[in-house]
């Protein structure tokens, strides 16, 4: 088993709909202004926040996922931002693909990239047509650098030769492909269609098919892209015509799926409004569907014995997995629908779907919290707001007991991490809150004394509420270094004397657990303890216990984080303080608050 | 050319000794190293390079268990820093190339390796598994084998067929036998005494395919530009192992 | 620091750079450290396997204009047991090796195998990684543990890959940023190791 890392999850408001709709009606003012009567707060505070209640799993995030309105005051994430994209590229050549493109040649990479069907790495073109004489090594590379080429797997091989398909030209093998059925014959346009229909080769053989089974149920084998074209045109005709509104079930009205109307309504869904006629609205009627393939009917083959024996032929070995079917683009060469790919043999290059660059939008006040630049190439952000440059992080760790009597050695790395807590006996974890914001801020914490769930741990915050220090500079904390020491009088810098004094300086390292104290202070850091008694995990089979479900034996706390300051009233970034420290008068109280999970460690089975 | 048994243990001290003034202590550039631009590489950046004398930092590895004897072509390269150690013959025959740090291990039985090979820094050859046994022939690499960084061929009759690549990192259990012209891409784990038949990709974790492409020839003549170019680049001693 | 005892276990040179003695390199006067970059013992690093094709041609004078097989940047760190090679493959008829490039801040965790053509800067790389041959891989990419990276694959920038072969499986949140940096991991290494910070 992975030894366990202790984690924090903050939970975005998000997902309690009451927060949401508080801080949209009343906007920023009330976020800003908090009355310490207001309900708001108290409401939440009321009912414990259940970590493993199946809702959590959509509102907690790492700190770093989170963004934070500066406008609405309120943490973001990533469920609730409004995102919209910037830019558009490819994840292998790394072109940006403009906007209008995107419409026409649709949303992956038209050019020479692509991934293997078989294993999803990249494809690379390469010659195959590379047979030099062996007798010829001085001049190996002249005849390299011609003939066909192929699409190979880097990684496991795979090659485009595998389905018959090789390219005349090693670049824009986007447009090649599309043009290429498996097996190498290309795709006829209509127009070759229709030459093909007067070639009288092809009409005798068409006949002699169409004598061997009904003739009426003999079709041409439509690919889906021609298909679609064809049903178009048929149904653009039938709308066209006239005549279509004397037919009978006219009592139908707009309902019927038949009627022209409902189906340019439908239509113009799909080809951006080119059918939607004015005149066909108020026409009422009737079409006839379509009869033959010229009309863009396909009858679906429900002779699958070749399949069948192919499954017996290459096994389970030979089909297509789920992942690998998925992976695969709407292939418009195919015949029809039917036709999908089953086999592994039959599974076509994956042209790289884009990526995009993309800003967010706080979904109440539509204000953005983050930008990056345009360009593809840059990883800079206009704009970047987010939560850890505003609420303060929580960093854990455990705590050894090193002595008797509460008496602890700070040189708590001792504990190896990640080793589980023994039921029923008291472990101690060290909270670190480190402030980022250029203010003091004011923590108040709050837990359950139980956490909830069936196993039930108790939880004591020794030190609830604390002051933490401004994130200013180095050069303050020099300035402000001596009373900060007298004050709590358990500073420790650097571990670096600690490791050289050994025993000796075992006495003024040692801190006590006291109720009320702070554990240890830096600049712009606190840690306070928090003391636990894991439950025990000792299920009763014989009452009727469910068996242990995964991670229920992680011990997590729920913990409610209050987090108030004093900014400038007219500053509207919380972070820059610099200008604000002379106008002390113009100050007001600011108040975020949050429920996070701390995730401890996980409890020993029994 | 062939040496006969000749257990001697290399005294690590020796090269410590060596070592320890080859290490040169970086320094600032421009002037020492005109030929080395500065700030070609990334733009703004003082650029220093760690030369002076010697030409490489390569720390003494112990060199424990008896030294084996070896029966080299004369046509072969192998780094002095490769690693053989065993009892049992170690036979290479000609053009293969041995990388640094590279180790051979003929301690349960016989290494053979065929023409054209190349070894990579790292990999084990004849390591010796769990089994533990003595065989005839711990390992044999077919020609034109490609043994990939930190590979692991574990001894007791493993065979390695003609043009196949043993990845990166991939483990091959004793008595495997793997068909020519294989691929085991990257970790691939082949368990011990299993057969994996001839043109064969192994990759993603256990999954095989049949290797298509058809390119076997084209490979073998890529090995031999391979060969040309590190017989170049690494400075071969067979001598140091006779 | 200058009082740093006469035999500790890293050499640490003028401009930062921390280099194990257990570190094997090869061809140092082909490799190229911007510094403050850290290298673990049993690090290996292949200098030697330089650019042939261009060597060749300029081998008689020994100036050739760039020989770098391997060039990291500032704030590297290299853990124990990691190799970096440049990679090599056919071009015009003829192999060559061509240079590894690093940027700056890079992590390459335990065990892992770097073939990369490129790594951008702010990548960090887990352990046992084998990153293919002329991959590339652009800025503030995280590469999970164990992954492989097929030769010649691009990752773009904010990507986590994962996987065998490697596929994205999320991207860099917008405040992940600040993780890459490894100022801080620098300092716990060396000679006269800080503690990490709090």
């Amino acid at each position: 088993m992975a030894a366990f890392v202790p984690y924090t999850y903050f939970q975005c408001p998000c997902s309690d709909s009451s927060t949401l709709a508080q801080s949209s009606g009343s906007n920023s003012p009330s976020s800003a202004h908090p009355d310490p009567d207001d309900g708001g707060i108290d409401d939440d505070s009321d009912r414990a926040f259940d970590p493993r209640a199946p809702r959590s799993n959509y509102s907690l995030y790492p700190l770093e996922y989170l963004l934070y309105c500066e406008d609405c005051h309120q943490i973001r994430c990533p469920r609730c931002v409004a995102e919209e994209i910037v830019t558009y590229y490819c994840p292998n050549c790394l072109f940006e693909v403009p906007s209008s493109n995107l419409k026409s040649e649709g949303n992956r990479c038209t050019r020479s990239c692509f991934q293997c069907p078989i294993c999803i790495g990249p494809l690379a073109v390469t010659s195959i047509e590379t047979k030099p004489d062996p007798n010829l090594l001085a001049a190996p590379d002249s005849a390299s650098h011609s003939g066909p080429y192929a699409l190979t797997c880097s990684y496991c091989n795979w090659t485009s030769t595998e389905v018959g398909i090789k390219f005349e030209k090693p670049n824009s093998i986007h447009a090649q492909l599309a043009k290429l059925r498996n097996g190498g014959t290309s795709r006829l346009t209509a127009k070759e269609r229709k030459e093909r229909r007067k070639d009288p080769a092809y009409t005798s053989q068409r006949a002699a098919a169409g004598s061997e089974r009904e003739s009426s149920d003999w079709q041409e084998d439509l690919d889906l892209e021609t298909q679609f074209a064809n049903l178009k045109l048929f149904y653009q005709s039938q709308l066209a015509d006239p005549n279509s509104a004397d037919h009978g079930l006219s009592s139908l009205g707009d309902l019927g799926f038949s009627s022209p109307s409902s189906l340019s309504r439908i239509m113009s869904i799909y080809t951006g409004g080119s059918l939607h006629d004015k005149k066909a609205k108020s026409r009422v009627g009737a079409m006839r569907e379509a009869l033959e393939s010229d009309e863009g009917l396909q009858l679906a083959d429900l002779d699958e014995s070749a399949a069948i024996s192919r499954l017996r032929q290459e096994g389970y070995d030979g089909t297509a997995s789920t992942e690998q079917l998925l992976e695969q683009p709407p292939n418009l060469g195919e015949e029809h629908l039917h036709g999908r790919a089953r086999f592994t043999a039959e599974l076509r290059p994956i042209p790289y779907l884009l990526r995009t660059k993309r800003s967010k939008r706080c979904p109440v006040c539509r204000h953005i919290i983050s930008k990056p630049e345009a360009k593809m190439q840059t990883t800079r952000f206009r704009i970047r707001l987010v939560a850890g440059s505003y609420i303060p992080s929580i960093a854990i760790r455990p705590l050894s007991l090193s002595g008797a009597g509460g008496s602890f050695s700070s040189s708590s790395t001792t504990t190896v991490p990640g080793a589980p807590l023994e039921p029923l006996k008291p472990a101690h974890f060290l909270l670190t809150f480190k402030n980022p914001i250029f203010e003091t801020v004011k923590v108040t914490l709050g837990t359950p004394a139980r956490t909830p769930g069936r196993f039930a741990s108790k939880v004591t915050v020794l030190c609830p509420v604390f002051e933490i220090g401004a994130n200013t500079d180095v050069w303050d904390e020099a300035l402000k270094d001596s009373s900060g020491s007298d004050r709590d009088g358990r500073r420790r810098r650097g571990k670096g004397d600690e490791g050289g004094g050994g025993g000796s300086g075992g006495g003024g390292l040692t801190n006590q657990i006291e109720v009320g104290k702070i554990w240890e202070r830096g600049r712009n850091w606190v840690s306070i303890v928090v003391e636990v008694m894991p439950a025990s995990l000792h299920l009763r089979e014989d009452e009727g216990d469910l068996p242990l479900r995964e991670e229920e034996d992680v011990l997590e706390i729920p913990m409610f984080v209050r987090v108030e300051w004093e900014a400038d009233v007219g500053g509207d970034e919380v972070g820059s303080a610099a200008h604000g420290r002379d106008s002390k008068e113009a100050r007001e109280k600011r108040e975020l608050a949050y429920w996070c999970v701390l995730g401890l460690g996980k409890i020993r089975r029994s | 050319m062939t040496s006969y048994c000749r257990p001697a243990i290399l005294s690590p001290k020796v090269q410590q000794g060596e070592s320890k003034q080859s290490f040169p202590h970086c320094i600032k550039q421009p002037c020492s190293f005109p030929k080395i631009p500065q700030g070609r590489l990334l733009k703004s950046q003082r650029k220093i390079t760690m030369s002076s004398k010697r030409h490489s930092i390569v720390p003494p590895v112990s060199q424990s268990g008896p030294k084996p004897p070896v029966q080299f072509s004369s046509s072969i390269t192998i780094s002095d820093s490769a690693l053989l150690t065993g009892t049992n013959l170690i036979a290479i025959s000609s053009e293969s190339v041995i990388h640094p740090r590279a180790k051979l291990d003929s301690l349960a039985g016989r290494i053979n390796i065929g023409r054209r090979c190349v070894v990579h820094e790292r990999s084990v050859v004849g390591a010796v598994g769990t089994s533990g046994r003595i065989t005839e022939a711990a390992v044999t690499l077919g020609d034109y084998v490609t043994v990939e960084v930190g590979a692991s061929i574990e001894a007791g009759d493993t065979v390695i067929g003609d043009g196949t690549t043993v990845g990166v990192g991939a483990k091959v259990g004793a008595g495997a036998v793997i068909g020519k012209h294989c691929t085991l891409t990257p970790h691939t784990e082949i368990a011990a005494g299993e057969v994996v038949p001839d043109f064969t990709v192994v990759y993603s974790n256990g999954l095989r395919r049949p290797d298509r492409r058809g390119i076997a020839e084209l490979k073998n003549k890529g090995q031999i530009r391979q060969i040309d170019v590190l017989r170049r680049m690494i400075p071969s001693n067979p001598a140091k192992f006779d | 620091m200058s009082r740093r005892p006469p035999r500790g276990e890293y050499i640490e040179t003028d401009t930062g750079n921390k280099v194990a003695r257990k570190a094997t390199l090869v061809g140092t006067q082909n490799i190229m450290l911007g510094g403050k970059t850290v290298i673990q013992p049993e690090v290996m690093i292949r200098g030697d396997l330089i650019r042939s094709i261009q060597s060749s041609s300029s081998s008689a004078s020994g100036a050739a204009p760039n020989n770098t097989a391997v060039s990291i940047g500032r704030y590297c760190f290299l853990s124990r047991g990691c190799c970096l090679r440049p990679p090599g493959r056919l071009y015009k008829g003829a192999f060559t090796y061509m240079p590894l490039r690093m940027g700056d801040h890079v992590f390459v965790g335990p065990g892992s195998v770097v073939q990369a053509a490129s790594i951008g800067s702010h990548v960090h790389i887990g352990a046992r990684v084998a990153v293919g041959e002329f991959a590339i891989i652009k800025d503030y990419v995280r590469v999970l543990d164990g992954t492989v990276i097929p030769p010649n694959m691009v990752i773009p920038s904010f990507s986590i890959v994962a996987g065998q072969p490697a596929r994205l499986i999320g991207e860099v949140p917008e405040g992940g940023h600040e993780a890459f940096e490894l100022r801080d991991l620098y300092k716990t290494v060396g000679n006269n190791p800080q503690p990490a910070p709090s």
